[in-house]
This record gives C-alpha cells, sequence and structure tokens, in this order.
C-alpha cells in the first residue's frame, strides 16, 4: 500500500490489497450495531457527579452518538469512492485506490478512533496486546480484529501526519488556562 | 486597610470567590494514538504543538493531566467536545 498527497493535496492511499480495502470499508460499519458490548467506552461518563451524570445521559451523549453518526457518513461517502485499479500490463499500480478529502480528515480519525475503542473494548485487548510485534494468527476473528485495530491506527497516523505538514504553529489561544 | 476596586475588578467577584472552580481532567487510553491526542488538544484549546504535547505527555505518563480549570458551563462544554474526539474525559470540583 503506498501513501501520499494527491494532486489536490488530498491524503491519498493507492495499491491497497485487497484484504486491506475490505477492512477500509468496514471502517463504514456502526459500531453500535456491530461491537455492542464495546461501545459502553464510546459514551463515557463525564464525572462522578450524579446529576451531571443523568443530564449528560439525557442531553449530551445523544448529541455525541449523533455527530459519530454524521462523521461515519462522510466516511461512507468516501469509501462509495474507493476503486479498484487494474493496471495488469504494466505490473503496477493494482489494487484499490482511495483519496480522502482533507476536510474530512477529522471525520476518518474519529470514525476509525470509535471502531479501534470498540474492538479493544469487544475483545478485551491489553495493551501488551496493541503493542505486540510477533505474528498475528490471522486464522481467529481476534488475531482479525487485532490486525483491523492496527490498520486503523496506521491510517490514523497517516491523515495526522498530512494534518500536521498542512498545519502551522499557532500561539496560545487565550481560553485555555491551566489549574 | 480596605484596597479600593478589589471587589470591582472584573477578574473576580464575591460569588466566584465563593466558588470552587471545576477542573477538566483528561485520562489516558492506551488506544487513543499519542499524535491524535497532541491534535485533539491544539484543536480544542488551541494551544500550540509544544504544550499540547506537554499535556498529553502527562496524560501518558502519569495517567491524567488538568488541562483547564474554571466554570462549570465551560468545563461541560469542554469535556463534550473532548468526548467528541473520543477521549477520556471528566469534570471535578477543584478541592
Amino acid at each position: 500500500m503506498i501513501f501520499e498527497l494527491s494532486n489536490k493535496g488530498n491524503p491519498f492511499f493507492s495499491n491497497i490489497h485487497p484484504l486491506l480495502a475490505g477492512l477500509l470499508q468496514a471502517a463504514a460499519m456502526d459500531p453500535w450495531e456491530r461491537y455492542p458490548e464495546g461501545t459502553a467506552r464510546l459514551l463515557p461518563p463525564p464525572g462522578g457527579d450524579e446529576e451531571l451524570l443523568l443530564d449528560w445521559q439525557e442531553l449530551v451523549q445523544p448529541e455525541l452518538r449523533h455527530h459519530f453518526d454524521l462523521e461515519r457518513s462522510l466516511v461512507a461517502e468516501d469509501l462509495a469512492e474507493m476503486h479498484e485499479v487494474h493496471e495488469v500490463k504494466q505490473k503496477k499500480g493494482e489494487g484499490w485506490s482511495l483519496e480522502i478529502p482533507m476536510d474530512h480528515a477529522d471525520a476518518w480519525l474519529t470514525t476509525l478512533n470509535a471502531l479501534r475503542l470498540a474492538l479493544v473494548e469487544e475483545h478485551g485487548f491489553t495493551e501488551g496486546d496493541l503493542s505486540r510485534n510477533d505474528a498475528l494468527d490471522f486464522s481467529s476473528e481476534r488475531g482479525l480484529a487485532l490486525m483491523q485495530v492496527n490498520f486503523y491506527a496506521f491510517v490514523q497516523e497517516c491523515l495526522l501526519q498530512t494534518m500536521e505538514s498542512t498545519e502551522g504553529e499557532e500561539s496560545d489561544g487565550g481560553d485555555g488556562k491551566e489549574a | 486597610m480596605s484596597q479600593p476596586g478589589l471587589l470591582d475588578s472584573p477578574e473576580v467577584s464575591l460569588s466566584d470567590s465563593l466558588d470552587l472552580p471545576w477542573l477538566v481532567v483528561v485520562h489516558n487510553d492506551p488506544v487513543n494514538l499519542m499524535s491524535y491526542v497532541t491534535m485533539v488538544f491544539r484543536r480544542v484549546f488551541g494551544w500550540n504543538r509544544e504544550r499540547a504535547k506537554k499535556h498529553m505527555m502527562e496524560v501518558h505518563r502519569q495517567g491524567r493531566s488538568v488541562v483547564w480549570s474554571g466554570g462549570r458551563e465551560q468545563a461541560e462544554h469542554y469535556v463534550q467536545q473532548l468526548h467528541s474526539f473520543l477521549l477520556l474525559a471528566t469534570m471535578e470540583r477543584s478541592s
């Protein structure tokens, strides 16, 4: 798989292996449907205050859930444009290609992060599992899930790297205060 | 001896001085990429890279970082924003 910037300056993935293309397509999956056990992590409580928690559950969490749904719909839009390239004669450029519009980068970051969190929660992956470098057992659902978590992390890093390189240094904002 | 103007200062009012500020705390989650957390801090708080990274490393090494303190309403706003990026954030009263 190759990652670079397209002519429009957007993150562009090419030569995507069909297996990885399948994982990318799975990014449009609703984690609440696919990993119901794992989604507990996606809407955490805001603190120990009981009154705050009740208000949060009633007012804030539905808003957050709607926000995540909107982000995922943008990802689904981009995935619908993902296409397969066949350059059989030159024996190059085979595989799938995906261009992510820069203004959708946030949506991709959030959506992939939600899936990673849900997968980790669903399968009970530990910090050790996430940082292991030995060969994974792809024949098991758990092994595939771990590959998915790590692959999505790679895509996130590519997007973050692009965002970093296009953003300049900013001065401290006036709103933030340290305790 | 009284100090004229102290209670008139826009930064200090009698009601504020009786209220303890709320703290916004970000907690460690090994799933969130360090680069992602840094980006979120810059986006939510408008910090430069260095300051965002400092707080990210605090979360990573110490398990948590107090990223803001102030009024309840603004604290709720920041926690909601941080949750929208899937960071583990809570608000608590300053002790």
